[in-house]
């Protein structure tokens, strides 16, 4: 008996060996059939997700696209934001002289009233942080005078931390912003001379530093020379970043306060014509910073002291608090990516584009936000599955376009 | 009067009943109008501290150029997400069905991403305060497409892995059947050895899941306790009534077939009735010892056909997440661990002299292996972090069911049961049976 249950066992063994591998050898069969399956598949699928909204990875040409019946997750596109940080369009070009009138001693004044809030922003699409601003913006309104002028500041806190403003440059000591602080609800007049000539910065000096820097509380100050620079496009960029958890390292990166803004908004300009760029960088934590200019180099005037350029380069790297001004102009219309070359702070969201053009009249600004342009958004599939095949095809090129537009023409 | 007594008794029980239901619910009023004034406005008295948003990431899976990371809300409140990146740098994707999370909701993050095969990534994403809550794959590998392809893979896997050892491991039954007492009982002990191993192995892989994926929102290791629990009362409650049944039905056949000498004794003469009971009795204890070891024998089957269950699950997860890569080695390992898993079915039905038909054998080798391959399937093409664990719960407590049965069996047939227990042979079996677990174990690379 028990040698016959054993062959019957056995033979129980051997049965499902052969179908162990009569399905193996089946799977392989069935690989060829679904390779083939796959196309009539995606075929099909087409037609049934044509109206589903498409997301498009990456800020690069030709980057994978999947098409959702949700809702779209959109790190990059600022359009339909509510509480923005500020206004990058409007600051960048935006100085402010202030309340001008002359003394007595026939020395002009500029009057400034700052107020120092608390206020809830986006600092990125969808992410909120509380922050600390000036005049509810971050960064704060930049501030210009001339050498020699009188700058008057009306601080008033109305934040729930006591703040001071301790602005770059010569000037008195209880003018420094350090030792008088100014408690919530409290208000304190700076007084000081604009002096020397060159492009300086203003954050609040309150303790923990770190803390009143990275919540927002700084902006640009210019002094201009007496004899003024030669006329050009000016404007500011700032370099910063948000540390929306918390946890003393920045998830985003921004020129002008909102990540990835100006590649949406591309920054309009004028081939052959002069551009100066007032840069600074009042990035906390990270060691460094850095702006690189695509197709095209610029004339460096660090902390803009000098009216000789210090170096003719593409690339400038700043630690915390340091800025230069940047002359250049295009020879070639067309759009050029400008960026951080610390890739990493590109990709979370420290990335512009200048778009130059041959004159006023084209290309417009809308053509960028709706996709219609070459560069900007990327190729859009009809849906997921043409979108794969097409990658599948192009994959390589796709992502060396990603690459370079990233990473920049290195 | 008696009538009327019982009138007035059942009057007293029928108020009493009512009265109960009242007494009952006065605690459940009082407490939903506590309810209603807690949540009713003006309460934000009691609203101490800020409640922090909560989301994990359950899963992660790599598709043709995107990752899919399925996410749930476990935080104290909704959560509106805001940004997915992939390694900390911003990607634009798709979120499925909507944005807004309300609380345990979950969704499908979609993010374009050209993604490379074999190395590390990590998903996060950041609710609208600014919080961000990442996971981490240790090694990219293409999720599993439900296609007859892959169900067929599994299905290979699952028979190397599950079917084939369990019936190499019933090739021992006669060996088993041979043995001496004492060396029977030594192969006994030593299944419920590496019963022992299986369960408390099951225990902790679900613990590592609980860990791993799943939010403490859903108190995953009490979870696992109490399943176990409840998976060891419930079986063992209703194999004692499967033994009872068998005993039963074995009654009734053999009271059929001795009708007639029994109800001739009984009739013939009052004095003989002692020799019919005792050998009621005697048959009765057969037949108790024959269906017992089936009953424990189908139990191990079943009880390891959930373990291997369990054990599909984790090996078509690992498939799914990318967290192992399946070798021959791999395989062979788990060959070898669950060959032994037959000589568990085999060893409580050498010894009870029954006929077991091979038929039998064979369905019970099935009951075991099988649900590998189905585990394989679900865990491949389905994962769910909470059933793995529950399907891990429901195995462990099936296995302790399991020994727990045969060393109640085995003690119960001794005339000293704590001796019998305690004996060189039980002993060194059980933990012989550990050691061969662990050390095949080491086959197994997790």
């Amino acid at each position: 008996m028990s040698r016959s249950k054993i062959i019957l066992i056995a033979i129980l063994l051997t049965g499902s060996l052969t179908t162990a591998f009569a399905i193996s050898f089946l799977s392989e069969v069935s690989v060829v059939v679904a390779q083939n399956n796959n196309n009539v598949f995606s075929k099909e699928e087409e037609k049934t997700t044509t109206k589903e909204t498409i997301v498009t990875g990456g800020h690069g040409t030709g980057y994978n696209t999947v098409s959702t019946t949700g809702d779209v997750l959109d790190s990059i596109n600022a359009d339909e934001r509510t509480d923005l940080t500020i206004d990058p369009m409007k600051y960048l070009r935006e100085f402010n002289y202030g309340k001008v009138s002359t003394t007595d001693n026939g020395i002009r004044l500029h009057e400034f009233t700052i107020i120092a809030q608390d206020k809830n922003l986006e600092v990125s699409p969808g992410v909120f942080m509380d922050a600390w601003t000036f005049n509810g913006t971050i960064p704060g309104p930049t501030i210009r005078a001339t050498e020699g002028d009188l700058v008057k500041i009306n601080f008033i806190n109305n934040g729930s931390k006591p703040h001071t403003m301790h602005f770059h440059g010569i000037h008195q000591s209880q003018m420094d912003g350090v030792f008088e602080i100014i408690a919530p609800g409290g208000s304190f007049t700076y007084e000081f001379t604009a002096e020397p000539f060159g492009l300086f910065l203003y954050h609040c000096h309150m303790q923990p530093l770190e803390e009143h820097i990275s919540k927002g509380l700084y902006g640009v100050y210019i002094v201009d020379p007496k004899t003024p620079r030669p006329p050009a496009d000016e404007m500011v960029m700032v370099m910063n970043g948000y540390d929306n958890d918390f946890d003393t390292e920045n998830n985003f990166y921004t020129v002008n306060g909102i990540p990835n803004y100006y590649m949406h908004h591309p920054i309009q300009i004028e081939k052959d014509k002069l551009i100066r760029v007032y840069l600074v960088n009042i990035l906390e934590f990270d060691q460094i910073n850095n702006f690189h200019l695509h197709a095209n180099l610029f004339h460096l005037y660090r902390t803009g002291t000098s009216l000789t350029p210090n170096e003719y380069t593409d690339m400038i790297t700043f630690s915390q608090g340091e800025r230069a001004i940047l002359e250049l102009s295009y020879k070639y219309p067309g759009p050029y990516m400008f960026h951080a070359h610390k890739t990493e702070f590109a990709e979370k969201g420290w990335t512009g584009l200048f778009l130059v053009k041959e004159d006023q009249s084209e290309p417009d600004v809308t053509a960028f936000k709706k996709g219609e342009n070459a560069v900007y958004p990327p190729e859009i599939g009809n849906n997921t599955f043409t979108t794969q095949t097409k990658t599948k095809d192009s994959q390589s090129a796709a992502v060396v376009s990603y690459g370079e537009a990233s990473q920049g023409g290195s | 009067m008696e009538s009327d007594e019982n009138r007035i008794d059942r009057n007293n029980r029928k108020t009493s009943r009512k009265k109960m239901i009242v007494i009952a619910l006065i605690p459940l009023i009082v407490l939903s109008g506590m309810l209603v004034f807690l949540l009713g406005p003006g309460m934000s008295i009691l609203n101490i501290g800020i409640p922090l948003p909560e989301i994990t990431i359950e899963k992660i899976e790599f598709q043709n150029d995107k990752i899919v990371a399925f996410i749930r809300n476990t935080g104290p409140e909704g959560v509106e997400v805001a940004q997915a990146d992939i390694n900390d740098r911003m990607i634009p994707a798709a979120i499925e069905p909507s944005k807004t999370l309300s609380r345990l909701a979950e969704a499908k993050v979609i993010v374009p991403f050209s993604w490379i095969a074999g190395v590390p990534y990590e998903v996060g994403i950041t609710s609208s305060d600014g919080t961000r809550f990442s996971k981490s794959v240790e090694a990219a590998a293409l999720a599993p497409t439900p296609n007859v392809q892959q169900a067929s893979y599994f299905a290979l896997i699952g028979i190397y892995v599950g079917v084939i050892p369990v019936l190499i491991g019933l090739l021992w039954f006669p060996f088993i059947k041979r043995l001496g007492m004492n060396k029977y009982k030594f192969f006994l002990s030593l299944t419920a050895g590496l019963l022992v191993f299986l369960g408390i192995d099951a225990l902790i892989e679900s613990n590592g899941i609980v860990a791993e994926n799943i939010a403490g929102a859903f108190n995953g290791q009490v979870l696992i306790v109490m399943i176990t629990i409840i998976t060891f009362l419930v079986l063992l409650y209703t194999s004692e009534k499967l033994v009872d049944r068998a005993i039963m039905k074995s009654d009734a056949n053999s009271s059929k077939s001795n009708l007639v000498t029994y109800h001739s004794s009984s009739s013939s003469s009052s004095s003989t009735t002692k020799d019919p009971q005792k050998q009621q009795q005697q048959q009765q204890q057969q037949q108790q010892q024959l269906a017992k070891p089936f009953a424990i024998a189908m139990m191990i089957a079943i009880g390891i056909g959930l373990h291997n269950f369990g054990e599909g699950l984790a090996i078509g997860a690992a498939v799914l997440l990318g967290e192992v890569a399946l070798s021959t080695f791999l395989i062979v390992g788990f060959t070898l661990h669950n060959t032994t898993e037959g000589l568990a079915i085999v060893a409580p039905m050498a010894k009870s002299g029954g006929k077991v038909t091979i038929q039998k054998l064979i369905v019970m080798g099935l009951i075991a292996g099988v649900p590998t391959i189905i585990g394989a399937w679900i865990g491949g093409f389905l994962y769910s972090p909470i059933a793995a664990i529950i399907f891990l719960s429901i195995g462990a407590g099936a296995i302790f069911q399991v020994v727990f049965s045969i060393t109640s069996w085995m003690s119960s047939n001794a005339s000293e049961p704590r001796k019998a227990l305690l004996s060189t042979p039980m002993i060194a079996g059980f933990t012989v049976g550990m050691i061969i677990m662990y050390g095949t174990s080491l086959l197994i690379p997790s």
